[in-house]
């Protein structure tokens, strides 16, 4: 062996001490072994194998950690199951003969559970002992090339393994031994504390012994009361009066008292099963926001005046219901309602100018979708794939047309069309100055990117109520809805393409005198077209597969009819037509990309 | 009046770039306690220069030594933090916009490392660039680029993409670019660092043959010593954003500043930097020290500013010294010992 060789080795063995800290006689040659793939898989760590999780946390490897935690826990349930299980299945046994199902369910439950807990122990405490020495090989291949990986042993980090354990293990073992909750017990609970909480401060008291005795008191008080009036034998008017109402206090009374006493008898393990291993316990119950409405009418007096067609905005508010609580996330959404309310009322002229464009604009375009005669509208399409996208194309989109006009769903695809048309449009109109302005304003960009993001993975189903709200139903609330679905590529590719363009590029273009202008149209804008064509045909794709959803609000087209054949349970109705969607899909798409391709020059 | 000049020019890089300019100007507090106090980079300290008309002036340092932040002060791609800039005697810090963006595209042209060519426009387009942000009509642009193709050797090459050019021909490109527009200034930064050797070579030499012909004022930035030698009529050294530095090829070679510039120029062949006079030795001295040597005739003769390669060819032919005559008088005497050791460097006078 050459002095160089022996000195690398020395200094990998000083690596290896420094990493490990302790025990390095024993993790040198082992890590020698690992590397030269020569350690037998029966070979264990022992420490590994008897407290694989205690091993990890001290040596920092995080994900041996959480595996053999998980092992463990896993077992530690399997086990608490047969625990479990045992007592009902001896139970069970007592009267065999007529408890025969039962008998077998929890013999089968409690064999397969013993089984499965020794399994896991057993198999998964030989598998963690051989594996970490591999594994923690791996954290020091990985610590050689990076200090910050955990090194050494660390008693911080055993605390924090333990503080872990002592987090997941006990809860998680607990629940696994009770059987289902009653869910009733815990919202009776409730109940009962809310009751409790109200008469505190009604009779002055400081805490539940004190608020039972003056109850008592004066129920006792009352009962005396009451046996007094009871005993008259004729009793007049107003007697007989204050006895009912007596009485009906009582009653009252009485029931309070008895919820109070459930508070008090509450188990101590019950309000924990509650507070812990149910539903995550409920934190706030508020008072309901008021119930207001907004409506626009006539302004009568504005129109006696002379103002013709004025309207105005009356508000009504309803008196909130008695008593009633409600949680955060029906107090949140009520208000949401509230606020939609307003809004459609405060500025209803500027959402019906909206609606009437976008309706005039789809009218329009629907016109020249489905009235242009389908000899020329096939015309067009075929002569745009054969220009452009070349003869696969031309054929494919021959065979789709042949589809549509086979299966009579031409003039149907026309309207899809002319949804998607306008929502494209829409998109591109908005969607590119907005993309812009999002690549050259680092401020703009923070906050649009998580609007985009939400916009995009928001379930189109969910704002297609607020669309509803503002706009009615029928084809332009649809259209609205497509944009808010299909913008966002539109603006991000935008936005990506520019941002794309090599600084030095733009720089060249300054140093020759360019303006922001100049620079925006001649270098940034020609540069980003294949990422803005991108963001097109995404655009296009995402606005026909939201032709389907939108068909839940009265857009008609090819999704109104799967739409239907969803309702009638109609499966091969349901199918051609998202087939057609399909075929129209591909057909835009592969002309568009054979329109970029051949205007592409980069 | 210079065609370039700059003036005490300071960037200092970092969001309290002024506050740390205050603190250098009233303070001179150093580069280490800018950066700690302000959280600040110095780029450029204090840079002066003058570039005259036709010169190329070369700014010569290693990467990060701030040269390609300074060249940008001159079209004020960079806003200086302090100092002034002024282009033919215009303060390009004073201009507005618009002015700004005249001067740029009428008196400045730049070429990039990276060519930085427009990836979508044809070479003639690329070419035609500065004159189309002008507003020059399209006939006239393509005449323009015409010529400029012709000027760099690329006739015919118009309607190609630059993608489908060769690096050196790209930046062929990029230089045609820089004159279509007839300009009065060329930046160049580090134009053919990019380029294999045999191609660098054949460029600077074109680049020198144009510069001849066209006496355009070049501000040329490089890290190789070597081509500034090459190119430059004088060099500019810098180091960590300082120019420490500028003097011809000779003078850098001959009496560096500072031990970094030595060492700089350490490799360098003297042979066709350091001229005769740089070296030879007095008359009177000569005589003092070598009585009898007879220098009357056969002695090869040379003028003071012949380099040291002319003065080795004289000298293996004789065996005695060279006179450096100055019209027609002797004004030095260089010996082979006198010409080793100026060949070797260390003994000039």
């Amino acid at each position: 062996m050459s002095g160089a060789e022996q000195r690398e080795i020395d200094d990998r063995d000083v690596s290896i001490e420094t990493f490990v800290e302790q025990a390095d006689p024993y993790y040198a040659p082992i890590f020698e072994k690992v590397q030269r793939g020569s350690l037998p898989r029966w070979h264990q760590n022992i420490w590994a194998l008897i407290v694989p999780w205690g091993w990890a946390a001290v040596r920092g490897v995080w994900l041996l950690f959480w595996v053999s935690l998980a092992i463990d826990v896993l077992a530690l349930v399997c086990l608490m199951q047969v625990i479990k299980f045992s007592p009902l299945l001896a139970e069970a046994q007592l009267d065999a003969a007529s408890n025969s199902t039962l008998v077998a369910r929890y013999s089968t439950w409690v064999t397969t559970y013993s089984w499965a807990a020794a399994l896991l122990f057993i198999g998964g405490r030989l598998w963690m002992g051989s594996s970490a020495n591999r594994w923690y090989f791996s954290q020091y291949s990985r610590w050689r090339i990076d200090q910050a990986v955990p090194s050494g042993v660390s008693m911080k980090r055993l605390i924090i393994g333990l503080v872990v354990v002592a987090i997941v293990a006990p809860l998680t073992t607990y629940r696994a031994t009770q059987l289902r909750l009653d869910e009733r017990a815990c919202f009776n609970q409730m109940r009962a504390g809310e009751a409790v909480e109200q008469l505190l401060p009604a009779y002055g008291a400081g805490d539940v012994t004190s608020l039972m005795g003056s109850m008592d008191t004066q129920i006792s008080d009352m009962q005396s009361r009451f046996d007094a009036l009871d005993a008259i034998t004729n009793r007049s008017e107003a007697q007989n009066t204050d006895r009912s109402q007596l009485r009906r206090e009582l009653r009252d009374l009485v029931r309070e008292r008895e919820q109070v006493g459930d508070f008090q008898t509450i188990s101590a393990v019950d309000r924990f099963d509650c507070a812990f291993i149910d539903d995550f316990p409920t934190l706030a119950r508020l008072d309901p926001p008021a119930d207001i409405t907004y409506r626009r009418v006539a302004d009568e007096e504005a129109i006696a005046a002379g103002v013709e067609g004025a309207t105005k905005v009356i508000t009504q508010v309803k008196d909130p219901v008695e008593g009633r609580k409600v949680t955060i996330f029906t107090y949140s959404a009520e208000s949401i309602d509230i606020g939609i309310n307003k809004l459609r009322a405060q500025y209803a002229g500027f959402f019906d100018a909206m609606t009437s464009v976008l309706r005039q604009s789809l009218i329009r375009v629907e016109v020249a979708f489905m009235q242009t005669p389908w000899p020329v509208v096939a015309f067009l399409f075929l002569a745009l794939s054969w220009a452009f996208a070349g003869h696969g194309t031309t054929v494919f989109v021959a065979a789709s047309l042949g589809f549509l006009a086979l299966f009579e769903l031409w003039q149907i695809a026309m309207q899809t069309m002319a949804l998607v048309v306008v929502s494209t449009a829409v998109c591109v109109f908005v969607g590119l100055p907005v993309g812009i302005w999002m690549a050259k304003n680092k401020w703009f960009r923070w906050i649009t990117e998580p609007i985009l993001d939400v916009m995009q993975t928001i379930p189109s189903l969910s704002y297609l109520v607020p669309a509803v709200a503002f706009f009615g139903i029928s084809q332009p609330p649809a259209v609205l809805a497509t944009v808010i679905f299909a913008m966002p590529p539109m603006i991000k590719l935008t936005a990506l393409g520019i941002l794309q363009v090599p600084e030095s590029t733009k720089e060249a273009a300054l140093a020759f005198g360019a303006s922001e202008r100049q620079l925006l149209r001649k270098v940034e804008l020609p540069m980003s077209i294949p990422s803005i064509m991108a963001g097109l045909n995404q655009t296009i794709m995402l606005a026909l597969s939201m032709a389907t959803i939108s068909a839940f609000i009265g857009a008609e087209g090819l999704g109104a009819i799967v739409t239907s054949a969803l309702g009638d349970a109609n499966a091969g109705k349901g199918l051609l037509a998202g087939i057609a969607i399909a075929l129209v899909a591909m057909m835009i798409d592969r002309i568009l990309k054979g329109i970029r391709n051949s205007f592409s020059r980069i | 009046m210079s065609v370039v000049e700059l003036e005490n020019v300071w960037k200092v890089f970092g969001e309290k770039s002024s506050e740390a300019m205050a603190a250098i100007g009233s303070e001179g507090i150093g580069k280490a306690e800018v950066l700690e106090r302000f959280g600040a980079v110095v780029g450029v300290k204090d840079a002066s220069f003058k570039v005259e008309k036709g010169e190329i002036f070369c700014l010569m340092g290693l990467s990060g030594s701030g040269k390609s932040t300074l060249v940008r002060h001159i079209n004020r791609l960079i806003e200086p933090t302090a100092g002034t800039i002024r282009i033919m005697g215009d303060d390009i810090g004073a201009m507005k916009t618009e002015e700004l963006r005249a001067t740029r595209a009428d008196k400045i042209g730049m070429v990039f490392q990276n060519m930085a060519l427009l990836p979508h426009r044809s070479v003639r387009d690329n070419i035609g660039f500065a004159l189309e942000l002008r507003g020059v009509d399209g006939y006239t642009r393509a005449q323009a680029a015409d010529r400029a193709l012709e000027t760099v050797s690329l006739h015919g090459y118009g309607d190609r993409l630059p993608s489908e050019l060769s690096g050196g021909m790209q930046q062929r490109v990029g230089l045609a670019r820089a004159l279509a527009a007839d300009p009065e200034i060329l930046l160049m930064d580090e134009p053919f660092s990019a380029l294999d050797p045999l191609i660098r070579r054949n460029l600077q030499d074109e680049f020198l043959g144009l510069s001849q012909n066209l006496n355009k004022t070049t501000v040329f930035i490089t890290h190789d010593l070597d081509e500034a030698i090459r190119m430059g009529d004088r060099i500019g050294i810098m180091k960590d954003g300082e120019i420490v530095q500028i003097g011809t090829a000779e003078d850098i070679v001959t009496a560096p500043v500072d031990d970094y510039v030595a060492d700089f120029v350490a490799g360098i062949s003297r042979l066709k930097l350091v001229s005769a006079a740089k070296i030879m030795t007095g008359v009177d001295e000569f005589n003092a020290n070598n009585a009898g040597v007879d220098l009357s005739n056969g002695c090869p003769e040379a003028a003071p500013d012949d380099d040291l390669d002319t003065l080795v060819g004289l000298s293996t032919g004789s065996d005695k010294p060279v006179l450096i005559k100055s019209d027609g008088a002797v004004v030095g005497i260089v010996t082979k010992d006198t010409l080793l050791r100026g060949l070797q460097g260390g003994a000039e006078a």
